[in-house]
């Protein structure tokens, strides 16, 4: 065929449009995956590590979400297996601090926490995306219960200081009056042929048509306060019932006003992969998994144990560790393998004799630093008075982010918010308080987006993670320069010893990264023990 | 001032984490506030405002460290301070999961550290090496800290 523009050849959009409406999203899905378009975890379903060396033995370092998904897996497989760690508890930063839990960070500072019973706050991560495949597998494997985690709700706040008075602006009003002014710029640019070289004559009237959805536009492709536009932003007054039930539209909030808010950079907050809907969040709290994974090894993990030495030879590693009971008393470990998954920084001041290359890297990744905080309030106001359920309101003030219960809605009574959560320069200053100030600062912003705090705050908690003794910092920050020169010597095993952890991923500080990295280090592990085949 | 940042914006972006996120997360600057720094402020502080707000968060008031699983070294009585160009270089280019400090204004970086300049880095180093019980007399200036080797620039990647 000579006319290769016309009929024969279709444009990706057009191949795309055609299989979207004769099979269905999923056939679409599928199309645009397999062009490139959609990312999926590496997570490949549960590892197989037959064939296991009979006696050998692996001795796993850090009893967190990577440490125990290795333990797991390689006890399952038929190596003996021992664990250290550093806490009395399993599951590291996957952390659930609840009331009459106690927290002692470096520097000294106790924290009781007083929250009434049933309530709860994760210092660490909060949310399990659903294509975090290995974390949905091991969560499930352990029989834990999730709850949806609200990443977008429409009616919690993006909030400027300087913006509006200070007073918040609900997220559904912002989105809707930012697209649909955006869209009426683009049907107007369209209408005078701005577009003509983007645009074909064929897609000009499709284009237009999809603004005036798209956007919430009225006929004349403007975005006024009319009922299509309240459908998106909300009414003055509501639709209701009876006589009383004509509903009033709202009036869309300025391109000018919405542009110099900044509030615009909150829209695509759940747009990105790891925020699409949808996500979970484990019953009672992140910290069960941590818990129920515990309780499954049992016995092959030693808590208290603080390691001091790792020293690998040609037949072994040798892990030398303290009790916290008995600090004085050296003690050791041996196995024919070593996975060490203790974070970095605290890797950076182990003496082990690994190659030049990975104690490079192991030193060459700064941690982030991230501080949440927990407040419990004598009443749900956020519910009863401001109909938020859930969800995450966004501000620039310091606490930059306030996350809603997911759970327990209009249960009455007490009820424990997310005051605050914080990373880049604002975490280090609030690092550097006492917790008690940093509380008493969390409540006094939190209190310029809800009023309601001065009178309702009873009790808090805030967890800096740059003072938590077992990972001092987040999570490994990663630059591609640091990527480009560190990332492969710090994942190759070094001659009996692998690494895994979120700090060993792609998947920086999410928990996926530690179970990806980990079931990719053991793979690696186990292929060279089938190697070098049965001891002796 | 919480307008968005001219472009090139420093924006951080934690990629992140444990919740957080990406560039699309956060507003691109922070309110003011006599407590807080921001990116407009942190440019005023002087060395002792810059360790009260920032490094003792791990090195404790008094310079006087932590130790649990690993430690943040006491910086009273640490031998490495005679020599300045050790300091001026942890705090430049970081140490053993210490941030770097001294990636060039506007920088996009991941996580968005502070960002000293040279003076500040300077300022810091001297008021480390003359308190906490060290008695270092010689200052450093901001020349010969912008004569030590600087992190890159870099920009935002996908995390």
């Amino acid at each position: 065929m000579e006319n290769g523009e016309g009929s024969s050849s279709l444009s990706r959009r057009q191949l795309l449009g055609m299989i979207g409406a004769t099979a269905g999203a999923s056939a679409m899905y599928q199309a645009m995956s397999s062009l490139g378009f959609a990312a999926e975890s590496p997570y490949q379903g549960p590892i197989d590590l037959q064939g296991a060396p009979r006696g050998a033995s692996v001795v796993v370092l850090g009893a967190g979400m990577a440490g125990m998904t290795a333990a797991y897996e390689l006890r399952n497989a038929g190596y003996k297996v021992q664990m250290l760690e550093y806490n009395a508890r399993a599951g590291g930063r996957n952390w659930t601090l609840r009331g009459g839990d106690r927290y002692t960070e470096l520097g000294g500072h106790t924290q009781q926490c007083e929250f009434d019973k049933d309530f709860y706050i994760n210092p660490g991560p909060w949310r399990i995306p659903y294509h975090h495949h290995g974390m949905m597998h091991y969560t499930k494997l352990l029989g834990i219960p999730l709850e949806p985690f609200f990443q977008v709700n429409y009616n919690a706040y993006l909030h400027s200081s300087s913006a509006f008075g200070g007073k918040p602006q609900r997220f559904r009003e912002v989105k809707a009056d930012y697209q649909g002014h955006i869209a009426e710029l683009l049907a107007k640019a369209t209408q005078q042929n701005a577009l003509d070289a983007k645009v074909t004559k064929e897609d000009r009237e499709m284009l237009l048509e999809s603004l005036r959805q798209w956007g919430a536009l009225d006929s004349n492709y403007s975005y006024t306060a009319s009922e299509a536009s309240g459908d998106r932003r909300g009414y003055e007054k509501s639709p209701g019932g009876g006589l009383s039930g004509r509903p009033i539209p709202s009036k869309p909030i300025a391109l000018h006003d919405i542009l110099d808010s900044g509030l615009w950079s909150g829209v695509a907050n759940g747009d990105t992969f790891d925020m699409q809907t949808a996500l979970f969040q484990p019953a009672g709290g992140m910290g069960r998994i941590g818990e129920a994974f515990g309780r499954e090894l049992g016995p092959l993990i030693r808590y208290n144990a603080k390691v001091t030495d790792i020293h690998q030879d040609d037949h072994g590693v040798t892990v030398s560790f303290t009790d916290s009971h008995s600090p004085g008393t050296p003690q050791s470990v041996r196995a024919d393998w070593c996975l060490c998954t203790i974070p970095l920084p605290i890797l950076a001041q182990i003496s082990m004799n690994v190659g030049q290359s990975m104690a490079s890297a192991i030193s060459a990744v700064p941690y982030a630093a991230a501080v949440k905080a927990g407040l419990q309030f004598k009443r749900r106001f956020w519910e009863e008075d401001e109909k938020i359920f859930g969800g995450i309101t966004y501000t620039d003030l310091p606490i930059m982010n306030i996350g809603y219960p997911n759970t327990g809605f209009q249960s009455g009574g007490k009820g424990v918010l997310l005051g605050a959560y914080i990373w880049g320069m604002r975490a280090m200053e609030f690092t550097a308080m006492t917790p008690p100030e940093r509380v008493r600062k969390v409540v006094d912003y939190g209190s310029q987006i809800h009023p309601q705090y001065n009178k309702e705050f009873e009790n808090g908690v805030a967890v800096a993670w740059h003072r938590a003794p077992f990972t001092m910092g987040c999570f490994g920050m990663w630059t591609s320069a640091t990527r480009a020169k560190h990332y492969d010597n710090l994942c190759q095993i070094d001659g009996r010893i692998a690494l895994a952890g979120e700090h060993a991923s792609f998947l920086g500080g999410w928990q996926e990264g530690a179970v990806t990295s980990a079931l990719d280090a053991i793979g690696r592990l186990h292929q060279r023990a089938v190697a070098q085949g049965e001891k002796a | 001032m919480i307008k968005p940042a001219p472009s090139p914006a420093p924006t951080p972006a934690l990629p992140v984490a444990l919740t957080i996120a990406s560039l699309l997360f956060m507003f691109s600057a922070y309110a003011d506030s006599p407590l807080f720094t921001s990116r407009a402020t942190l440019g005023s502080l002087n060395g002792e405002q810059i360790y009260d707000h920032i490094c003792q968060g791990c090195h404790m008031p008094g310079g006087q460290g932590a130790v649990g699983a690993g430690s943040y070294p006491k910086l009273a009585a640490d031998k490495n301070f005679v020599s300045w160009r050790f300091v001026a270089l942890t705090v430049l280019d970081g140490r053993n999961g210490m941030p770097p400090f001294g990636f060039p204004t506007g920088s996009r970086i991941n996580s968005g550290p502070a960002h000293l300049s040279d003076a500040q880095i300077a300022d810091v180093v001297n008021y480390v090496r003359g308190h906490f019980g060290n008695e270092y007399k010689a200052e450093v200036t901001a020349e010969q800290i912008s004569s030590l080797p600087h992190p890159a620039a870099e920009l935002i990647g996908p995390q």
